[in-house]
């Protein structure tokens, strides 16, 4: 047991390093961030919400910044876009850390929170399942077809286009600004990092390489969490330092260990695993947003 | 001289949450056992023990003691449902609510003082809530505070006893031979880490009698308090500074998976 300086409660150093471990060790498996198990995980130990949601940025940034490293001697990191998205990044999670603090005012944080991990789990679940069902049955993903770009979207016909050399684009900057800034917003208030939105988006929506669209996706995420950490932990001083210890000590070792005996297994049954819990986890979340409460009020006070 | 001091100190002290007691005499000996509480990276809750002697030769009266935490306002909710799904509404506030209340007393709190008494010195948590913003149309003002009650009650905040401690209660009061009284009570870890009063009461037929307020300071050391004054004093370095443990840990993270 290790008492928490700022969530001002004791937790079991075993129970966290065990829970953060893994959750690293799924995420270096089937190679998605895990910022959204990890903070829900968290209010299940019952870490105050607040507190889960900023201290989890911070193990983020960490994930992330080691996966860079990895990255930037690939050189599969456009910085350029990396910047632009970040730039959006940064005016939405400040814009989010001021969402956070209204929400948590009104008392509403918890209802948000909540439907928007239902809609999130429940469609990158849905996402995982199908995709595992559709590889079992012999059958491609569609999704492959985008490697040949032809199909101009919307990213290119907007003005003020700029030329994304790394990436072989010449589109305009709005998209990314607004997708930078929408990732932003859902990270301030949901303590994720959005790697496994951005990373579709950024496929389907900029029409990018998947060869860079990893690297510049965790630059982005490395520029946000880091900025949240300190927003929040001057708007709100919801950081526990302890407790983001454990949780880098956890995820980094966890993740390597998963990374190493995922490459050992084939991914889409580790998917299928992975989006069916993802499924029952949405499922509890709705279950408690539609089933009448037992106990019919709550108390804000302390948090 | 000495009287009229103790008498001073104990206004001062007792000034917003035992603020009617100063028309009883305060000759009722006292004291606890942990004046200092240190809450260190090894905290798990404390126990407060408060012991005293009943003035009374013949062992006459009635002992209740209370434990306070610092009062803070709080808000209670009632959920509603809004288009299938409960979300929060009809927000309650008040002004003052403490964040830590215990109770305990030799035989039941009713038997010992009248409602008016209970209510007057704030001898249960719910007279110690005071209502601040209007209660909604519909709602019952007293349904919200035996709810905020009933909810910190869960959380180990609010506790009451009366009579010793049984073998699986967390706190009670045991009178001795003599007038000699002793009172524990489980101070959980979710408690908040603040300035705390113990205050004895002496009642007799019903009337207060005396009574006696004992602080208990509760405070962090060491690293807890280092880091806790860093996140509240410096928060933008302590922000800077958990980003840059992210980095370290990241980068030897990425240079031990290079090695391997």
């Amino acid at each position: 047991m290790i008492y928490l300086p700022i969530a001002e409660m004791p937790v079991n150093v075993l129970l966290v390093l065990l829970v953060s471990g893994g959750v690293g060790f799924m995420s270096g498996m089937v190679g998605v961030g895990g910022g959204f198990i990890m903070t829900p995980s968290l209010m299940f130990l019952g870490v105050p919400p607040p507190v889960a949601v900023a201290t989890g940025a911070s193990q983020i940034a960490a994930t992330s910044f080691s996966g860079i490293m990895a990255q930037t001697r690939r050189k599969s990191v456009d910085w350029r876009m990396g910047m632009l998205l970040s730039i959006g990044g940064v005016l939405g999670s400040v814009s989010g850390v001021w969402l956070f603090e209204r929400l948590l005012h009104f008392g509403q944080l918890d209802l948000i929170v909540s439907l928007l991990y239902l809609i999130l789990l429940a469609s990158v679940g849905f996402l995982m399942v199908r995709e595992a069902y559709h590889v079992w049955r012999g059958r491609a993903v569609k999704g492959v077809s985008i490697l040949r770009r032809p199909v101009k979207t919307m990213a290119h016909t907007l003005p003020l286009r700029m030329r994304f050399p790394r990436s072989g684009l010449y589109i305009s900057v709005i998209p990314p600004l607004a997708l930078g800034f929408g990732i932003g917003g859902l990270a301030a208030i949901m303590g994720i990092g959005g790697g496994f939105i951005l990373i579709p988006a950024m496929i389907y929506l900029l029409r990018m390489p998947t060869n860079v669209v990893i690297g510049t996706s965790l630059f982005q995420v490395l520029i946000i969490t880091s900025l949240i950490v300190v927003l929040q932990s001057t708007a709100t001083q919801t950081v526990d330092l302890v407790l983001a210890a454990l949780l880098m000590l956890g995820g980094v070792v966890g993740a390597q260990m998963g990374a190493r005996l995922g490459a050992g297994l084939k991914s889409e049954h580790l998917r299928a695993v992975l989006g069916a819990l993802l499924l029952i986890a949405s499922a509890k979340f709705l279950w408690d947003l539609v089933i009448p409460p037992t106990e019919p009020y709550v108390l804000r006070g302390l948090w | 001289m000495r009287r009229l001091a103790a008498l001073l100190a104990l206004l001062l002290l007792a000034a917003p949450a035992a603020a009617q007691t100063s028309d009883v005499a305060s000759d009722l000996p006292a004291a606890v056992a942990e004046e200092q509480i240190t809450v260190s990276s090894d905290y798990r809750g404390s126990y407060v023990t408060v012991f005293g002697v009943n003035p009374d030769r013949r062992g006459r009266g009635d002992i209740v003691v209370v434990v306070r935490g610092p009062s803070e306002s709080a808000t209670v909710m009632r959920k509603r449902r809004v288009l299938g799904l409960w979300m929060n509404g009809d927000p309650v506030q008040f002004s003052e609510a403490p964040t830590f209340f215990a109770v305990l007393s030799n035989r039941p709190l009713r038997q010992i003082a009248s409602p008016q008494s209970i209510w007057r010195y704030q001898l249960d948590p719910a007279a110690s809530a005071q209502l601040d913003s209007a209660v909604p149309q519909g709602g019952d003002p007293s349904a919200y505070r035996a709810a905020l009650v009933r909810l910190r009650r869960q959380q180990g905040l609010y506790q009451e006893y009366s009579g010793r401690a049984a073998p699986d209660q967390r706190g009670g009061l045991t009178l001795y031979q003599g007038g000699l009284f002793r009172a524990v009570v489980r101070l959980p870890a979710n408690a908040p880490i603040a300035q705390y009063y113990a205050d004895t009461y002496l009642f007799r037929d019903g009337r207060l009698i005396s009574a006696q307020r004992i602080p208990i300071s509760i405070s962090r050391v060491g690293v807890e308090r280092r880091i806790h004054d860093l996140a509240t004093n410096y928060s933008f370095l302590y922000g800077i500074l958990t980003v840059l443990l992210a980095l370290a840990a990241g980068w030897v993270a990425a240079f031990l998976f290079r090695r391997t």
